[in-house]
């Protein structure tokens, strides 16, 4: 396919989708998946009526859903290290991937938390019930009884998180990290330099090529995105 | 901590004409999209609820561009993009930044209300014709006032995300208070200052508006509906 774009076209192409692409979703998979796992946890913490733990959990939820996300990962990024030096510990000192996939789960996280949370207290009283008739202590009332059931209302807020996680891992563009939009900005960087053929002295390229590398772009993420904001509709519809 | 003790407090006052200058520039362009967004979701809502053809066609394109497509993307694409498409459409950076917000909010809000026209119920609608108003007056006067205050909750939730999209502007420069601020940061290395700054402004901003619209959601929310 890559064949036929016109010449200059190729090797933006081949380095939009092999590195730009890559990265993408190595940096949106890893962010559903901590978001997911954080979220879920929290959320199921948050029905537990205590209120230091619920006030902790609250504070954390609208803060990170509070703060703009590229806010957030600049706290990461530029705030850690400085820790990092005080307490000693190398491991703040987060690299630009790490910041931006930190930055998105901890959003994710909150949404997915809030979801949880109405997920879980909308299983009825009886299922709990029966779990401690059963012999099942909290946890294990949560995680095989409770949380199993949770999860079909739990299925279309998580594939819209995963649109919106894969639409905002391109934050990450702003602190430099190779992702699909960085990779589009370096190409038309790159092209919007005329080269000059030293055989022939004759002068090439100069023409960034911007909107047909951001349209690229957006039709990419669209090819992504539009499937899985149908999936969600109808799983709305069907789960609901 | 020294964190802690090092945070200067002055030096955020020192630099205070810069910061407010660029919380301005952040509100004005917050402003300006809620609006826009505003008038495009309550036109191409309209529009899709009653499917006014063409028009609702198209409404529904767009939306759905908007809403599948990051926005980031779509700021490189109108600021990088748009002017290579044509002469007329070089503008000010600050033309491109309003217009990035609107067009996404828009799409978002067009969205909201469409669900909130459609949920007025057709006997209201029907009521109203049976009355003699034109079906223009029938939306003006009937599915106008209910829908809009249907769909106020998932709107008010579209502007705080126009405010909170408003600091991807400094991706391409703007000089809006995320912007501002990192500028400081990388040129005094003051970075919990700024930082501070950044968090305690947009969450007041944030927390502040959700606030105000719980309170007007409560005031304005339809009983049959909630």
């Amino acid at each position: 396919m890559i064949n036929r774009l016109p010449e200059w076209a190729q090797p933006v192409a081949e380095y939009m989708l092999h590195t730009g692409l890559r990265n993408t979703l190595i940096i949106a998979g890893t962010s559903v998946f901590l978001a997911v796992v954080l979220g879920v946890l929290l959320g199921t913490l948050l029905t537990i009526r205590f209120l230091p733990l619920q006030a902790a959990i609250r504070l954390y939820i609208e803060v990170w859903r509070g703060l703009p996300i590229i806010v957030t990962i600049f706290i990461l990024f530029f705030g850690l290290p400085t820790l990092a030096d005080e307490l000693n510990v190398e491991a703040l000192r987060l690299s630009e991937i790490k910041a931006a996939i930190l930055g998105l789960s901890l959003w994710g996280s909150a949404q997915i938390a809030e979801a949880t949370r109405g997920a879980v207290q909308s299983i009825p009283r009886e299922q709990h019930e029966a779990a401690a008739a059963l012999g099942f202590r909290w946890v294990g009332t949560h995680v095989f009884v409770i949380l199993p059931q949770a999860l079909r209302r739990l299925l279309p807020p998580l594939v819209s998180l995963s649109v919106n996680i894969i639409q905002n891992s391109t934050l990450a563009q702003i602190l430099g990290v190779a992702e699909l939009l960085e990779t589009a900005e370096r190409s038309t960087e790159r092209l919007s330099f005329p080269t000059v053929d030293p055989t022939t002295l004759s002068v090439e390229g100069g023409d960034p090529h911007a909107l047909q590398i951001y349209g690229a772009v957006m039709v990419i993420f669209f090819l992504i995105s539009f499937p899985l904001t149908r999936l969600a509709a109808y799983l709305e519809r069907r789960l609901v | 901590m020294t964190v802690l003790a090092d945070f200067d407090w002055s030096y955020i006052w020192e630099h205070r004409d810069e910061l407010l200058h660029g919380l301005r520039l952040t509100l004005e362009i917050s402003a300006i999209g809620i609006f826009g967004a505003f008038v495009v979701g309550l036109t191409l809502g309209a529009a899709r609820a009653h499917r006014v053809p063409v028009i609702s066609q198209i409404a529904a394109v767009y939306v759905e561009v908007i809403r599948n497509t990051p926005i980031l993307v779509q700021i490189f694409l109108l600021f990088f993009g748009l002017p290579r498409l044509s002469e007329h459409l070089k503008f000010e950076p600050f033309t491109y930044a309003w217009l990035a917000v609107v067009i996404w909010g828009g799409a978002f809000n067009t969205e909201n209300f469409r669900a909130g026209f459609e949920a007025v119920p057709k006997r209201y609608r029907e009521a109203g014709l049976a009355l003699g108003f034109s079906p223009f007056r029938t939306f003006l006067n009937i599915t106008l006032p209910i829908g809009f205050r249907i769909s106020l909750p998932s709107s008010i939730n579209t502007y705080i995300s126009v405010l909170k999209n408003t600091a991807l502007l400094t991706a391409v420069a703007i000089p809006e208070l995320t912007n501002t601020a990192l500028d400081l940061l990388a040129t005094d290395f003051r970075t919990w200052e700024m930082l501070a700054v950044l968090a305690v402004t947009y969450l007041t901003l944030v927390w502040g508006l959700s606030f105000l619209i719980r309170l007007l959601e409560r005031r304005l929310a339809v009983p049959e509906f909630t």
